[in-house]
């Protein structure tokens, strides 16, 4: 059997995919904290496609994960008491229906009893998992790089911010959250440094995100010239050595 | 295609935020308008090959799974609250709150209304009312007598009368503040509703700790900074053009798989 248009074809199919992935950076070019990702394409360790008459094994291809780029975003300045970002690895920690989940999105608000909340009214953790009471009476909050917020002089608590080790550990919730699903446990994040009046831009490039458009619909249509000339080959062969003189 | 129906997302989230940004714009010199930005958050994600996921009979596991995104959505349109400049008019009932707070609106319904916008002025009886007719509460009465009215920094009404030396006090005015200001609900005519997300209004003094001081004679224009608005809209534009290439692009990927011949 010739295999050769199948092998374009999986080549397709991790294409498309990858179209998925980079279709989904651009769309997020202005979520604040989100992570640029790309698809990880491997050969097939498996099966091989074709593994008799030839030197080289060809094997089709597989997509083996998502990676993202958990590195820094741009910090935005927005003058917002309530807006935060983290500088450095780390995450902001919100207790959900479902458990923690982290985030680096804090365009965080006040709810309707004073406690800090995300823009989804899910509440902001402090140390030790606590909530945070802010008093509207009370000046303006203030928080320093190493989370701790104070009201009129008084402390109000201290933002968590964690790190993991293997940030692969994480999987992704949307609405800016990720949520941890493995047994690796967080840790507090000694080196991150919480920013007020800041949010944390995307880290999507929008230009690499068009090249690799382009590179994509082109290699698609690489792929799909080559599936028209193997079947091109098959019809010729078919003609030719079944001709009955 | 996933890719088109993401790219439709971005487009259509880029189109609200060009909706939001207009509106600030149009919105520049309203007195007491705060402008309103536009926020997005990541849709949900689709898990094809779950990280975790044993890969092997020998124990080894997939370290990150294949988690496809599905596009983005407008997560809330938020108000930024901060203060607007104050801007002399000389008008002696115009009023702008330096700080926080919100002056009470008695609505025709009965319903209690917020407002930042303090160009007010009395009407046929004397009371204080918005440029909409409607009353402040508490309500201020001033004399039909009154040669001048002054309102201090801590919201004391006093009138001087004529032939009579000593300003008369007629009234304090009150502001009210809350726990999120950004949760009120806008119903126009710069007016505000307490709502859920906003929590109960605590209606103090001007000038106390945590609430704005009155400034007479001066409104408080909207807090739209005209040049980030613009750079915003070009963002916004260009934003909207790539989801656009996107959208082109998974075009040309379909089209070349329909134009395959065998």
């Amino acid at each position: 059997m010739e295999n050769a248009g199948y092998i374009a074809l999986s080549r397709q199919m991790t294409l498309r995919r990858e179209l998925d992935v980079a279709a989904n950076n651009l769309a997020n070019a202005d979520s604040v904290g989100f992570k640029v990702e790309q698809l990880m394409v491997e050969t097939e360790e498996g099966d091989r496609a074709r593994n008799f008459g030839v030197s080289h094994p060809a094997r089709f291809v597989l997509d083996s994960g998502v990676g993202r780029d958990f590195g820094q975003g741009t910090l935005r300045q927005t003058g917002a008491v309530l807006d935060f970002a983290v500088e450095g690895d780390g995450f902001f920690k919100v207790g959900g229906p479902e458990g923690e989940r982290y985030t680096r999105d804090g365009r965080f608000t006040l709810d309707a009893t004073g406690r800090l909340v995300t823009a989804q009214g899910l509440p902001v953790l402090g140390e030790g998992g606590a909530e945070i009471l802010v008093d509207p009476e009370k000046p303006d909050i203030s928080v320093s790089a190493d989370g701790v917020i104070s009201q009129d002089g008084e402390r109000l608590g201290r933002l968590e911010v964690v790190r993991f080790d293997a940030l692969g550990a994480l999987s992704k919730d949307g609405d800016g959250l990720y949520a941890n699903r493995s047994n690796a446990t967080p840790e507090p994040a000694a080196d991150a440094r919480v920013r007020q009046g800041m949010v944390e831009e995307s880290n999507v490039q929008p230009i690499i995100e068009i090249t690799n458009l382009i590179e994509i619909s082109r290699a698609y249509e690489r792929m799909a010239k080559i599936i028209e000339q193997t079947n091109d080959l098959s019809r010729r062969s078919v003609e030719r050595l079944g001709r009955v003189s | 295609m996933r890719a088109l129906r993401i790219a439709a997302t971005g487009m259509a989230a880029q189109q609200l935020n060009v909706e939001v940004i207009s509106n600030n714009i149009a919105n520049m010199n309203t007195v007491g308008f705060k402008r309103q930005r536009a926020e997005f958050q990541d849709l949900l994600y689709q898990s094809i090959e779950r990280q975790g996921a044993q890969s092997s009979e020998a124990g080894t596991v997939v370290p990150t799974g294949v988690q496809l995104g599905s596009g983005v959505k407008a997560g809330s349109v938020y108000r930024i609250t901060g203060q607007g400049n104050l801007t002399q008019t000389g008008n002696r009932f115009d009023l702008a709150i330096d700080g926080r707070g919100f002056f009470q609106v008695q609505m025709p319904s009965g319903e209690m209304a917020y407002t930042r916008a303090g160009n007010f002025a009395v009407n046929d009886q004397g009371i204080l009312v918005t440029d909409d007719g409607y009353i402040i509460e508490p309500q201020i009465s001033i004399p039909t007598d009154a040669k001048d009215v002054v309102i201090s920094r801590t919201g004391q009404v006093q009138v001087l009368t004529e032939g009579n030396p000593t300003p008369q006090a007629v009234g304090q005015l009150e502001i009210a503040i809350f726990f999120n200001e950004a949760g009120l609900e806008a119903i126009g005519d710069n007016l505000f509703l307490e709502s859920g997300a906003s929590g109960a209004a605590s209606v103090g003094t001007p000038g106390d700790v945590g609430y704005g001081q009155l400034v007479q004679g001066y409104t408080e224009a909207s807090n739209v900074d005209a040049v980030s608005e613009i750079t915003a809209l070009i963002v916004a534009q260009r934003a909207y053009e790539m989801n656009s290439k996107v959208v082109t692009a998974a075009d040309e990927m379909l089209q070349a798989t329909s134009q395959l011949k065998s």
